[in-house]
């Protein structure tokens, strides 16, 4: 009897120290959660990232941002406002009801409505530019009513995604936010708040988009999305075998998961870009000998090689060399420091200047890099920390700040300067940090906004990239490259420029 | 008032040879000496950093970048324990962190034990409204969890050393003030209190040079104590992003800085970890000493 | 404790709730930040798409008038829609409450597992090599940073040695049916003694990590109580009476010496239940301080406001069962 005990009791302990069985299951270690599961009512990548797995949107993008049917079998514009979408047929929910016309306009009016979510306005709108309204012409035909042109509505749909009629007006706009009906490649097992997503294969998809290939049922039985937010744990469960994909690899970690004979580094070219604004609005930066010097005193291939493991492209303006209207000819922009200190004495500083660099606390390590190469070419630079928030919010307002430069990134997922030229460098507008406001260089920039024609838009913003590399209003620095760590046995599925984690690829052996 | 300084003369050197008396109890206990004697090694390093550091502390050398220790492959002589991820000596930013850290330690420490002491006394002798009206105070400061005061805190006013000591003080002084309250609640029943007010002494004397003096072993035992978990706290907050202001480093921003290296470079936060362990368990243990010797009451 | 007293205690709650609303509401609107900003990011956004957000937010109106809403709207329960989520704030502290509540729990549980053996041990050796021992190896815990020490953890238990799993609550493997909202009771409750185990070993690392830090004190408190117990005279007269020396320590000392331990860990629960968000970071357990914290960076006002106040109420509480526990085992104090 007591052997008996004393048996069960050494069990449980050994059971104590096993470890689950590794099933069919792909496990993404994923840096936070998602803040709702409805498609409609976030404006976070993260969560944009698992939505994605459960709801396909009427158009898709190849991973060379090409816009393709997804949804929509084709599409076409009617007049310079009207654009018509006929559907793909036999599209099934996973509740089993048929996706009609009906729930694709359900879908947009929710989405550019004023208070269409319970009396709440979606704030994804904006990211329809000025469509009005959608209407049904049969049930496999829907036309979208635009208030007035807009070009960049098939490049923006891809962001969308259509929810079911029926199923909204039965959960409503609360249930929305933690149940899902989709007709995307994974149903929603349960959100486990805080701590992950578990999704399993959908058998009624109907395959995805034929310009995506391969078409069909998702090749994993589960997915899960397992929340891990401190970076160190985050690689550790990757090292430990417990998660096949991490987002957000930390560079530092990469030489370990290479050398890992069970896991492997994989990136993609990324489409954040880093720069440095100078206040243009007060000296010592109001002079562009200053901010020229600046940007040759920076040595920005030793920092990318040493310190982000050589996973970032060294930028010599703001935009990716991907990115739509990129300027190849800009000067390079390589370390002189003789020709810094020249410019600084020419600007009337030959015993050099002392200067702070505001920073938040994510990028103190690089900051301190580049401010250490700086004060070697005698701009002194003190690195200042702050919260991230408190810090865009100071610098909102240059003109008014009284600090010198910060460190900056933006983000632009469409690669056209409209996303991150226009905020980063059109006077005043939300993402000018240094100041800068160039008669020139808004005129150019306003006048692309309408224009049609994509060569003269192109060249347009060539010609504002030329005045602003004379300019020099920020010291521009690089694009890095997304990274992801994944274990050796996930197989087709590469990182998306996107930056969303689609799995319906994916395979596990 | 000397006159009322005069009429005392029995309760000062009584206190006098019980403090003597307590001193030798402590260096009787000879863990708690060695203890002690790690705890001013330690000041001591904080002292001469300058003339100890092997580097420059804050000279960055990309091309240094992780360097390991001078004893392992690819170490470096001069660079003993290593180089962090800007290429900086890893033992030169130790040897100065010990400043920042026991300097962080000590001011947060003399503040609270100045502000708690003070509010104690006067909650303590005056009791009534003040009384409440402190302890009201104590108890929200208490409720109000503390590091999301501090997270507040950073985002309001920036990371940096005075907002850390900021953060620290904000309930620390609670503890010494708790416990000098009760210590004056019972003193000032006791005979010398009662006769210095007979001889016509003003409250804010009474307070100041009856009371005190006879209170002061229960506070500097706390004091010491809180000293350790002041450093752990700091470093917590650098977990939080509150840490120091580059390029200075303290103990705690080395060891948060350093987590995210620690697969590869363990040497980056180990060391500094180690240097946290050493000191803090040397206070705890030398404090556990002091509390031993000096008040047998508290030692709980 | 008699009625009177007890009312007392509980009308001190109110200054000491509202004190807190004050400081916790000063510090948000005082925080710079535009929580709107912060939602929509870099992307894409037109001035009719904020002042819609601006609105949904209830950030158009005065700061004063949002203090008396947020005061008179918490007094029925109600703290608003959480900015993000876009969903009832209580909703989501709530469904992260009970796993912050649960590792604490077991943490104490740790902490007292190793403190009180410890005390006991330090106590009846006392001043040996044994009760140094125990004493230093109490405070280890305490002694370094826990971010620090629960990494080191991850590093040598799950990374190294592959015995336990780095973050998480439970694995995926695993259904649970959540009625309490703590997962080893709820495992158990479904008479699943698997994922009763697979919970336990999710929540060793961190429950230790935090459990350690706690011990030191612990440890003292025992220590120091059971000194006196086996210095009162019953103790002496058993003893005399020829009562084994392991009965008299188990029997009479013990129980006495129990009574502050158990008071000391009522009240740093409380301390514990508020201060275990960097833990949860490190082990990505889906507890609540990791939610606030998060809220704090994002400037999620309702969300920050309501947990502070949870954190308060439960702390206060706690203190107040502290004192009444102490009452009710040593009858001889009167509070």
């Amino acid at each position: 009897m007591k052997k008996a005990l004393l048996r069960t009791l050494l069990a449980s302990v050994a059971a104590l120290f096993v470890a689950d069985a590794v099933a069919a299951d792909l496990r993404v270690g994923y840096s936070s959660d998602v803040t709702t599961l409805d498609p409609a009512n976030h404006r976070s990548r993260v969560t944009e990232g698992v939505i994605l797995n459960m709801y396909d949107a009427l158009l898709a993008r190849t991973d060379d941002m090409k816009v393709v049917p997804e949804l929509a079998e084709s599409w076409k514009q009617i007049d310079a406002t009207t654009w018509e979408f006929t559907l793909r047929k036999g599209v099934k929910f996973h509740s089993g009801a048929e996706m009609t016309a009906e729930d694709v306009k359900y879908s947009f009016d929710r989405l550019v409505k004023d208070n269409a979510m319970g009396g709440q306005t979606s704030p994804r709108k904006s990211l329809l530019g000025p469509l009005k309204d959608t209407s049904v012409v049969n049930p496999t035909t829907v036309r979208f009513h635009l208030a007035e042109p807009w070009p960049i509505l098939a490049a923006y749909l891809p962001f969308q995604q259509v929810v079911s009629k029926s199923f909204v007006e039965k959960v409503g706009t609360q249930g929305m936010a933690t149940q899902a009906d989709g007709t995307g490649p994974f149903k929603l097992v349960e959100w486990r708040r805080g701590d992950s997503v578990i999704l399993e294969r959908f058998d009624g998809y109907y395959g995805g988009s034929p310009d995506l290939p391969p078409v069909g049922k998702a090749g994993v039985d589960r997915v899960i999305f397992k929340v891990i937010p401190e970076s160190a744990s985050r690689v550790a469960a990757l090292l430990a075998g417990e998660v096949d994909i991490v987002d957000e690899l930390p560079v530092h970690a990469i030489k370990q998961v290479e050398a890992n004979p069970r896991t492997k580094v994989l990136a993609t070219n990324g489409t954040r870009s880093f720069f440095i604004p100078m206040n243009v609005t007060r000296p010592p930066f109001n002079d562009v000998r200053v901010r020229q010097a600046a940007n040759v005193a920076v040595d920005r291939k030793l920092i990318i090689d040493r310190v982000l493991s050589g996973l970032a492209t060294p930028l010599d303006g703001l935009l990716s060399p991907e990115s739509y209207g990129f300027n190849a000819s800009l000067p390079k922009l390589t370390l002189d420091v003789d020709r810094a200190k020249k410019l600084l004495a020419e600007a009337g500083h030959p015993n050099g200047i002392d200067v702070t660099l505001d920073v938040a606390n994510a990028f103190k390590d690089v900051a301190e890099a580049v401010a250490s190469q700086l004060t070697r070419a005698g701009i002194r630079t003190k690195v200042q920390l702050w919260e991230q928030t408190t810090l865009s919010q100071t610098w909102a307002k240059p003109e008014s700040n009284n600090r010198d430069m910060v460190f900056q990134s933006w983000g632009d997922g469409a690669l056209d300067p409209v996303g991150i030229f226009v905020p980063v460098l059109k006077g005043k507008d939300r993402g000018n940090y240094s100041g800068f406001a160039n008669k020139e260089v808004d005129a150019l920039l306003t006048a692309a906004d309408t224009e049609v024609d994509v060569a003269k838009r192109s060249k347009m913003y060539q010609d504002a990239q030329a005045i602003v590399a004379r300019e020099s209003p920020l010291i521009f620095l690089w694009l890095p490259q997304d990274v992801y760590g994944a274990s050796a046995r996930l197989k087709n599925w590469r990182p998306s420029p996107r930056g969303v984690i689609k799995l319906h690829d994916a395979r596990v052996d | 008032m000397s006159s009322v300084d005069a009429a005392l003369p029995a309760a000062r050197s009584q206190e006098e040879s019980i403090l003597s008396g307590n001193l030798r109890d402590f260096l009787a206990n000879r863990m708690s000496v060695a203890a002690a004697v790690v705890c001013l090694a330690f000041c001591l390093i904080a002292i001469f950093a300058p003339l100890l550091a092997p580097q420059n502390p804050y000279e960055t050398d990309l091309l240094r970048r992780l360097q390991p220790p001078a004893w392992m492959e690819g170490g470096e002589r001069g660079f003993w324990l290593g180089c962090d991820a800007l290429g900086r000596d890893v033992l030169s930013r130790m040897i100065y962190g010990t400043r920042v850290s026991i300097m962080i330690g000590v001011a947060v420490v003399l503040l609270a034990t100045v502000i708690g002491t003070t509010l104690g006394l006067l909650a303590g002798y005056l009791r009534g409204p003040v009384d409440m009206v402190i302890a009201r105070v104590c108890d929200i400061l208490l409720g109000f969890p503390y590091l999301i005061f501090a997270i507040g805190l950073m985002a309001m006013m920036g990371p940096g050393l005075q907002n850390i000591i900021l953060a620290l003080c904000y309930k620390e002084w609670v503890l010494p003030c708790r416990v000098v309250r009760a210590e004056t609640l019972a003193a000032r029943e006791q005979d010398y209190v009662e006769a210095a007010r007979a001889l016509g002494a003003s409250r804010w004397h009474i307070m100041r040079r009856e009371i005190l003096p006879n209170i002061l072993s229960p506070v500097i035992v706390v004091a010491t104590f809180r000293m350790a978990y002041i450093i752990i706290a700091e470093a917590s907050l650098s977990f939080l992003g509150l840490g120091v202001q580059p390029p200075t480093a303290s103990w705690g921003s080395l060891v948060a800085d350093g987590r995210a290296f620690l697969l590869d470079a363990w040497w980056v936060s180990t060391f500094p970890g180690l240097a946290i362990l050493a000191l803090v368990l040397a206070i705890n243990v030398a404090s556990q000493g002091l509390r031993d010797a000096f008040d047998p009451r508290l030692s709980r | 404790m008699s009625p009177l007293r007890l009312a007392e205690r509980l009308l001190q709650l109110i200054p000491v709730l509202l004190g807190i609303s004050v400081i916790v509401f000063a510090m948000m609107a005082l925080t710079p930040g535009d929580p709107v900003q912060i939602m929509l990011g870099d992307s894409l956004a037109d001035q009719a798409q904020r002042d819609s957000l601006r609105r949904d937010m209830g950030l158009d109106l005065p700061v004063v008038e949002r203090f008396f809403r947020f005061l008179g709207n918490a007094l029925t329960g109600n703290f608003g829609l959480s900015f993000f989520h876009r969903r009832p704030v209580m909703d989501v502290i709530l469904e992260r409450l009970p796993a912050t509540i649960e590792l604490t729990l077991v943490a104490m549980f740790i902490a007292i597992a190793v403190a009180v053996p410890l005390g006991v041990i330090a106590a009846v050796r006392r001043n040996s090599l044994l009760d140094r021992i125990a004493t230093i190896g109490s405070m280890l815990g305490v002694s370094m940073p826990g971010f620090w020490f629960g990494i080191l953890l991850i590093l040598l238990f799950a990374v190294n040695l592959h015995l336990l799993p780095v973050s998480g609550r439970i694995g995926f493997g695993h259904e649970v049916k959540m009625v309490t909202g703590f997962v080893l009771i709820d495992t158990l409750m479904a008479g699943r003694l698997d994922s009763f185990l697979d919970a336990l070993r999710h929540m060793l690392l961190p429950a230790v990590t935090l459990g350690l830090a706690m011990s030191a004190l612990l440890m003292r408190v025992t220590r120091t109580s059971m000194l006196e117990a086996l210095s009162q005279d019953y103790v002496t007269f058993a003893e005399a009476k020829g009562l084994s020396r392991v009965r008299v320590v188990g029997r009479h000392a013990l129980k006495n010496a129990l009574i502050p331990t158990v008071t000391v860990a009522a009240i740093e629960t409380g301390s514990l239940l508020g201060g275990n968000m960097i833990i949860e970071t490190v082990f990505g357990w889906p507890g609540l301080g990791r939610l606030v914290v998060e809220a704090i960076f994002s400037r999620n006002y309702p969300l920050v406001q309501a947990a502070v106040l949870i954190y308060a109420t439960t702390y206060v509480l706690l203190n107040f069962l502290a004192d009444l526990l102490y009452t009710v085992l040593n009858p001889k104090v009167r509070l």
